[in-house]
């Protein structure tokens, strides 16, 4: 689990595609624990960052250290706006992820199952599922595999409502407890709801870091007020 | 006209009184082309999976190889593999020339490529949405390469159709390395041929139309696996 002693670091980080930087030097020190939301315009370069913080990218230059703990890729789990289903049962959608198969994974497996409110679909192929549910799927299929850091990019995007009030009830009351959490979204509201950080990116650039108490109500920089005035989508 | 009807009735004798010479015939091109299409499939499935889903050097050379291999024409391959297999060729010792093992080995050069284009073809598409969640979870290789596979296999049976229709089918290759010899390596491609050529017509009729159906079923089978496939988007298993 990441605990308050668990600094993650992010030391000139930067990331480029064909001459193009997409993620400017960026410095950061984030807690440990909590939910941090990435936040800012549709092509800020929320993503790019999240899947440099995921392994799934590697950065141009600069790196990214967890201090106090000893975090492995293997202790993160991501979850991206499209759900990934494999053309299986939601059951083995969620056991493919596992090297093992305990007891104690069965037992958490139809938990997760029962929080996500797919406990009766468990046999169903998991590609007849709504987007919503695939996408609780999808979020249950990270939580099983027990990840210190869980990745959500723009999880509840392209859901239905209850899909979504879900998911955020299950972050804040099962998960934040006990992982740290990074989560994408553009959604002012959603962000109030959820962050106890906020990264503001701006055009590749962290230009603002702040608890999320501090960012809604006293936003540094123009940018950031002009998006939370909905005037930067 | 009135040749073509009486063949045409006599054939379906033939065919309904399951003539022991017809039977032999048929038998020997479906073993042909199960044993062809099994080993290509063995082969050809796993090896595009990987080639789909892997990125090394010469990956694109490989691939436009292959894919250069699927019109490879039948009278070549069939000469090549005699030429391998004749008394004085490099693998003459094994006196293959002339067996149904050897029309095997050539339906395979015919159909591995095949086989492995399209589930290459299908299993790109695949790992273009996968890939990031299998690199995410840290999936081993092998077991990335099942996945596809698995979460293919509608797309992948219509592909072993396929092979089946091309193997059964063919005739320049067999009839180079098979001789097309009565009762041993005569399957129906090279009895049409040969019986066309005699006059016998309702035998070659009679062939000509279990091919046909043969075809007719393979291609409906397809059918119904691709609809089968839109409706559910995959199904359980």
């Amino acid at each position: 689990m990441a605990s308050e002693d668990t600094q993650i670091r992010i030391n000139d980080l930067s990331f480029d595609i064909e001459g193009k930087t997409l993620l400017h030097n960026t410095n950061l020190s984030l807690n440990g624990d909590g939910i941090t939301v990435l936040l800012g315009a549709n092509g800020a370069g929320k993503t790019i960052f999240l899947k440099l913080l995921t392994g799934l990218l590697t950065p141009c230059s600069g790196s990214i250290t967890f201090e106090g703990g000893n975090l492995s890729i293997k202790t993160r789990a991501f979850v991206s706006q499209e759900p990934v289903i494999l053309r299986r049962t939601v059951l083995k959608n969620i056991l493919f992820v596992l090297e093992k198969i305990t007891s104690e994974k069965s037992t958490l497996t139809k938990e997760l199952l029962s929080l996500m409110g797919l406990d009766k679909k468990e046999h169903q192929n998991a590609m007849t599922l709504s987007a919503g549910e695939k996408q609780r799927l999808c979020l249950a299929r990270a939580i099983i595999t027990d990840p210190e850091i869980l990745l959500l990019d723009e999880p509840t995007a392209n859901i239905e409502p209850n899909s979504t009030t879900l998911i955020e009830k299950y972050l804040i009351q099962k998960v934040r407890s006990s992982r740290k959490i990074f989560f994408v979204t553009h959604d002012i509201n959603q962000a109030r709801r959820l962050a106890d950080e906020i990264v503001f990116i701006h055009t590749g650039r962290v230009i603002e870091h702040s608890s999320a108490e501090n960012f809604f109500e006293n936003p540094k920089t123009r940018e950031a007020r002009k998006y939370i005035s909905g005037k930067i989508n | 006209m009135n040749d073509i009807s009486e063949a045409f009735v006599s054939s379906l004798g033939l065919i309904l009184f399951l003539d022991a010479e017809l039977l032999e015939i048929i038998l020997l091109s479906f073993r042909i082309t199960f044993y062809a299409v099994l080993i290509s499939s063995i082969i050809g499935i796993p090896l595009g999976a990987f080639l789909a889903s892997t990125h090394f050097r010469f990956r694109n050379a490989v691939v436009s190889i292959l894919f250069g291999m699927m019109g490879l024409p039948p009278v070549v391959v069939g000469l090549f593999v005699y030429l391998i297999f004749s008394r004085s060729g490099s693998l003459g010792w094994m006196g293959l020339l002339y067996s149904p093992t050897v029309m095997i080995i050539a339906q395979v050069i015919l159909i591995l490529p095949i086989v492995c284009c399209l589930t290459f073809q299908i299993i790109e598409s695949l790992h273009t949405r996968y890939h990031e969640f299998f690199r995410s979870y840290r999936i081993a290789k092998l077991k990335s390469v099942i996945a596809y596979i698995v979460d293919s296999r509608f797309e992948l049976t219509t592909v072993v159709l396929a092979g089946i229709g091309r193997s059964i089918s063919e005739v320049g290759a067999i009839i180079i390395v098979g001789g097309n010899i009565d009762h041993i390596t005569r399957v129906m491609t090279t009895a049409i041929a040969l019986e066309t050529s005699k006059g016998n017509l309702d035998l070659a009729l009679g062939l000509g139309i279990i091919l046909l159906a043969t075809a007719i079923v393979l291609n409906g089978f397809i059918l119904f696996l691709r609809g089968k496939y839109l409706n559910t988007s995959g199904s359980t298993i």
